[in-house]
């Protein structure tokens, strides 16, 4: 018995005979799930909130997936009838704002919501409310959008809402600010994420994960936190400017009295450019997480993969102004941001040779998760050199707001971003649910979405060329556009029952699908080293890591971590740069206050649009639910869950 | 369960102060957060009076350099008790902590009479210009974190006075004086760029 007891003050009611399996019953009544409505709403649980957020966004997917598709049968021929102009511009408002804030940056948080905590071996996030919080936040803001969208007063000025044309002069009404305050709650919510998972890489990391065998996808989702740090406070700001401009007539934007409509697409770009990384480094991570299982070798190039990683993070922030090349500025500026454009090529075409690499000297499995990638690196090879073609001046000018450039940020989004996120929700669909999913249907799934995808906006490309320009809800017979545009309508339908199909095939085995087991895919990634759906607890010994993939190279003496106390929520704090044991801590158990905060900073929000003084009428409730929060209950040493019970 | 070899952590501490303590990180992931936006006002500040013929616009008076620079004392005085109360956290002295947060109110309220005397001899509003925008914004939104300050504080005091007072609170403590002296730090640049430049250097053309 050498995984002996742990703390000789503790209750362990079992004789000590069987003591992990005694030990097992107290973590699980100690980390219980809460449960009832209320218990849903006050659930603390980095397993459960991040399959929340994974389910909220593919059903914000869908919805942006249907607008994409009312808007191809708008243009599937010329002159068509089926959208007016204004229903128009407010779809395709809807869909980019959707498709950015509501799908493509919460999946890819949610996923590293769900994961990291797991991957670096410990038992949940290091701030569990302030993850409940942001997943309402998040929630708030996504139905805030689609209940104006269906009272007619959906966004309607595009994603970037550029001014003037989304200022108070040249879009009265309301549609405009339901978007800025949507903006708003979508990156409190990143930003609360982003905390919550550098916290944890640094400080939670299983005894052993020093800086070099950090999983590449921890990396990953490292670097992305850094970068919604730093560049989401420009939106948020932003949209503050142009909600005031709106509301109580500043003139941040408003060049007669002194203000400046550049600032706007500066502000806006200094945030909007980082993003588009934001959502794809996450996605790199995926890959390099799924070529390991199913090339069965560890990744080619480990060192230069994190560098690219962290260097895009940089040189991300060095691009925004590629945005604005159309708009006058000096030579030299342009120069810059062409220069820097095309340098970050560099690094992602390091992490592409890598890739290629591991692929080269390893055995394949041909297996939908793979078939995903190898789809990606096809896909996103495309949409980079469309990138390296769009960063020169005169070619940029020449193709700016075409269909060139639709075609080129949908490879980059959907080719560098969606296809790996499927390939990653089939891999960890197992460890989410116990299940496989079927690995007919998900071939079938990907066939149709690779097909339909590449039928949909290679065509663009060539639209651009002709002068087709984007956001215009119809176009003349004599353009001559309407074959392709018919042709790209056609894919969007192969697409859109692509994810049909993928979608269903998870329900069905969500239902039926075959046992799982706690390794389906022999990976070498610590979550894999736990049941599937992983029990509240996460580890019943948190692990310690002796090697980059730690369970293919497990060593029959590799220690487990005893000593925590099983019936409080204890987990291990460890040093930042080597992992060491440092003292040990509390984790928060289920409450509903931050779900009330949420109400409150919603308040704020929506009452904001229509008067300054929502920002006093919702600091009362957000006041008193902070307060509730954290005010001190004395009762670290107890069983949590007790005092919550109502 | 086979015999295995363990890492037993039953030894180690249950609290830990700086940077030690994953809270220290939330709190200085909080404050990269607002960093990066009061940066992103100031970049808006130098943008728009790049771009502009007379900055600040003609007929803008300075409130004056005497009681805005008052101001900025009474701010930067009150990292002092902030301070001495972090000291006695640290000796885990409640009656010293608590004294120390009264009189950091105190001067922090005294900041905040001070702030609205001199926004009532601002010549211009939010809505008269984009430099007048740029000023109501920046100081409202430091004004919003200078009264987080002030109820964080009173929280504290609270709580001083009636407990349970724990051991981890004492890092709390710690960390609200940490969060402080940022409040403080964000508003020197601004009260340069607003008051001092204008101040020394007159009406300036842009």
């Amino acid at each position: 018995m050498s995984a002996e007891p742990i703390d000789p003050g503790r209750t362990v009611e079992d004789p000590p005979a069987d003591v992990p399996e005694a030990d097992r019953r107290l973590l699980e009544r100690t980390w219980e799930y809460a449960s009832g409505l209320w218990g849903w709403l006050a659930e603390v649980d980095h397993t459960r909130i991040g399959v929340r957020y994974i389910a909220t966004a593919l059903i914000f997917f869908a919805l942006g997936g249907i607008e994409a598709l009312m808007m191809r049968v708008q243009l599937a021929r010329p002159e068509n009838g089926f959208l007016g102009p204004d229903l128009y511009n407010q779809v395709f408002t809807t869909h980019g704002s959707t498709m950015m804030f509501l799908f493509a940056v919460p999946i890819m948080l949610g996923l590293g919501v769900y994961l990291v905590p797991m991957m670096v071996g410990t038992r949940n996030l290091a701030f569990p409310r302030l993850n409940a919080f942001s997943y309402y936040v998040y929630l708030i803001g996504g139905l805030f959008l689609y209940a104006a969208f269906f009272l007619n007063t959906g966004p309607d000025a595009g994603w970037f809402a550029y001014v003037p044309l989304s200022g108070p002069q040249f879009s009265p009404g309301k549609r405009v600010d339901v978007w800025a305050q949507m903006i708003t709650f979508t990156e409190i919510s990143s930003l609360a994420v982003a905390v919550n998972l550098i916290t944890t890489i640094f400080k939670q990391r299983a005894p052993g994960m020093s800086l070099n065998r950090i999983p590449i996808y921890v990396w990953a989702m490292l670097v992305t936190s850094f970068m919604v740090i730093f560049a989401m406070p420009a939106v948020m700001l932003s949209s503050l400017m142009l909600a005031l401009d709106r509301l109580v007539d500043t003139h941040f934007f408003n060049p007669a009295e002194g203000g400046d409509a550049l600032l706007w697409q500066h502000l806006f770009w200094f945030f909007g450019h980082p993003e588009v990384y934001i959502i794809f480094i996450p996605a790199t991570g995926i890959v390099s997480t799924i070529l390991a299982p199913f090339t069965r070798r560890e990744v080619f190039g480990y060192m230069a993969l994190v560098l690219s990683l962290v260097a895009t993070g940089f040189i991300g922030f060095g691009l925004w102004v590629h945005h604005m090349f159309a708009t006058g500025l000096p030579q030299l500026g342009l120069s810059f941001f062409t220069a820097a454009s095309i340098m970050i090529a560099i690094p992602s075409g390091i992490q592409m040779f890598c890739w290629i690499a591991t692929l080269w000297g390893g055995k394949l499995r041909f297996k939908t998760p793979l078939l995903y990638v190898l789809a990606f690196i096809f896909t996103f090879m495309i949409g980079g050199l469309t990138g390296v073609m769009l960063a020169a001046v005169p070619f940029n000018t020449q193709v700016h707001d075409t269909y060139f450039v639709v075609a080129h940020f949908h490879y980059v989004l959907i080719g560098g971003a969606v296809f790996p996120l499927l390939g990653g929700l089939f891999y960890w669909f197992p460890k989410m649910t116990g299940r496989m999913l079927s690995e007919t249907w998900g071939k079938v799934s990907f066939a149709l979405v690779f097909l339909g995808f590449q039928v949909t906006f290679f065509p663009q490309h060539i639209l651009g060329f002709e002068g087709m320009p984007r956001r215009v809800y119809t176009y003349l017979p004599e353009t001559g556009w309407g074959n392709l545009n018919l042709l790209s309508t056609v894919g969007a339908f192969i697409l859109g029952l692509g994810v049909l199909v993928f979608v269903g095939n998870m329900l069905a085995s969500m239902m039926s699908g075959a046992p799982a087991g706690d390794d389906p895919w022999e990976s070498d990634t610590l979550e894999w080293s736990t049941s599937s759906p992983p029990p509240p607890y996460n580890f019943q010994y948190l692990p310690t890591v002796g090697a980059r993939a730690p369970l293919w190279h497990r060593s029959e003496n590799q220690p487990v971590v005893v000593g925590l106390r099983s019936d409080r929520r204890e987990f291990l704090i460890t040093g930042m740069l080597d992992a060491d044991p440092d003292h040990r801590q509390v984790s928060p158990g289920p409450t509903i206050w931050p779900f009330f905060l949420s109400l409150g900073v919603g308040i704020t929000f929506i009452v904001g649009i229509f008067t300054p003084w929502g920002l006093p009428i919702g600091a009362v409730p957000c006041a008193i639910s902070l307060i509730a929060w954290f005010w001190p209950r004395g009762d670290q040493g107890h069983h949590v869950l007790k005092e919550k019970k109502s | 369960m086979s015999e295995r070899p363990v890492l037993d952590v039953s030894g180690l501490p249950t609290t830990a102060f700086g940077h030690r303590d994953p809270l220290w990180w939330g709190l200085a992931g909080l404050m990269s957060i607002e960093g990066t936006m009061f940066a992103i006002m100031a970049a808006s500040y130098f943008y728009l009076r790049g771009g502009a013929h007379l900055w600040p616009p003609a007929g803008t008076l300075h409130p004056g350099l005497g009681i805005t620079t008052l101001n900025l004392a009474i701010l930067l005085a009150s990292i002092v008790p902030m301070h001495f109360a972090a000291d006695a956290a640290e000796r885990e002295d409640l009656p010293k902590i608590r004294l120390w947060l009264i009189v950091a109110t105190v001067l922090i309220v005294a900041f905040l009479g001070v702030r609205i005397a001199v926004l009532q001899r601002l010549t211009f509003r939010w809505n008269s210009h984009a430099y007048g925008s740029l000023i109501w914004t920046t100081v409202g939104l430091h004004t919003l974190h200078v009264v987080t300050g002030i109820v964080e504080n009173l929280l504290l005091i609270t709580l001083l006075t009636k407990g349970p007072v724990e051991d981890k609170h004492m890092d709390d403590m710690r960390l609200n004086s940490m969060y402080w002296y940022f409040v403080v730090a964000c508003w020197v640049p601004f009260y340069c760029i607003f008051f001092l430049d204008p101040g020394l250097l007159g009406a300036s053309a842009g």
